[in-house]
């Protein structure tokens, strides 16, 4: 973890779906649902922490951009580049 | 706004497990606020506790779960279409102080996110203005076929076997 953004979103999502922050970077790029275990109840959380956090809104449709730990970094990223610019 | 008989029809629950009386206040898609009178006749209150009549705090969460149920169904187009059950998936809750026979609750519910089939809520329960619960719910929207695909089956067959004479 590099980013101010990157530990923040590995913080934050470490938590929801209890893993260690650690283990979760390492497995960045697991599927969440696939791989790391993550439903649609988790999913639907995780978009109402980022959307608070970030002030930012994501439509349903984008759920299927956040299929990843660094896919949802990647999004908010680029989100907040959108908002700046 | 709406009482109990226009409630227990927007509800898939039946009684005894209907925990809203009536919906004092609604905003479609951002916020509900229902009331619920607890008298000492539920039919819990002999088990929990003999005692001393203090409403189970599940059962608290679960008038909240219920308000946001109705918050979801009375934002659609035809509510009284309705024919999903609603499931809480997950559940952040503080409860604060108990809650005896003789109270009114007051169930305040409002909208983080909400999908075509699940909504992110949070929500507080009050009695004469002093908040006695905080939560937050991730509730889904599902059908009720769908939810007895995911019935385990028994290591026996649950239809009696016919004996033989």
């Amino acid at each position: 973890m590099t980013t101010e953004l990157e530990k923040d979103i590995t913080h934050m999502l470490a938590e929801v779906v209890e893993m260690d922050e650690a283990e979760l970077w390492e497995k960045r790029n697991s599927r969440f649902v696939e791989e790391l275990g993550v439903d649609s109840m988790l999913a639907l959380e995780i978009l109402a922490l980022l959307e608070k956090k970030y002030r930012i809104e994501i439509p349903e449709e984008n759920l299927l951009d956040l299929v990843s730990l660094q896919s949802t970094i990647d999004f908010v990223d680029q989100k907040l580049k959108q908002r700046v610019a | 706004m709406l009482d109990y008989e226009e409630v227990r029809r927007l509800l898939p629950q039946a009684h005894p497990f209907i925990f809203v009386d009536r919906v004092l206040d609604f905003e479609a898609k951002k916020r509900i606020v229902c009331l619920k009178n607890v008298t000492g006749s539920e039919s819990y209150f002999p088990g929990h506790f003999p005692g001393i009549a203090i409403m189970p705090g599940a059962l608290i969460g679960e008038a909240v779960a219920q308000s946001a149920a109705l918050l979801f169904v009375l934002s659609e187009k035809y509510p009284e279409e309705n024919n999903r059950l609603f499931v809480v998936g997950t559940t952040r809750t503080r409860f604060l102080k108990p809650v005896f026979p003789g109270d009114t609750l007051t169930i305040t519910v409002e909208v983080v996110k909400l999908l075509s089939s699940s909504a992110m809520v949070k929500g507080w329960v009050e009695v004469g203005g002093e908040k006695v619960v905080t939560t937050s719910l991730a509730l889904a929207a599902i059908d009720a076929a769908e939810l007895k695909a995911q019935k385990r089956t028994l290591g026996r067959s649950p239809v009696p076997q016919e004996v033989s004479r």
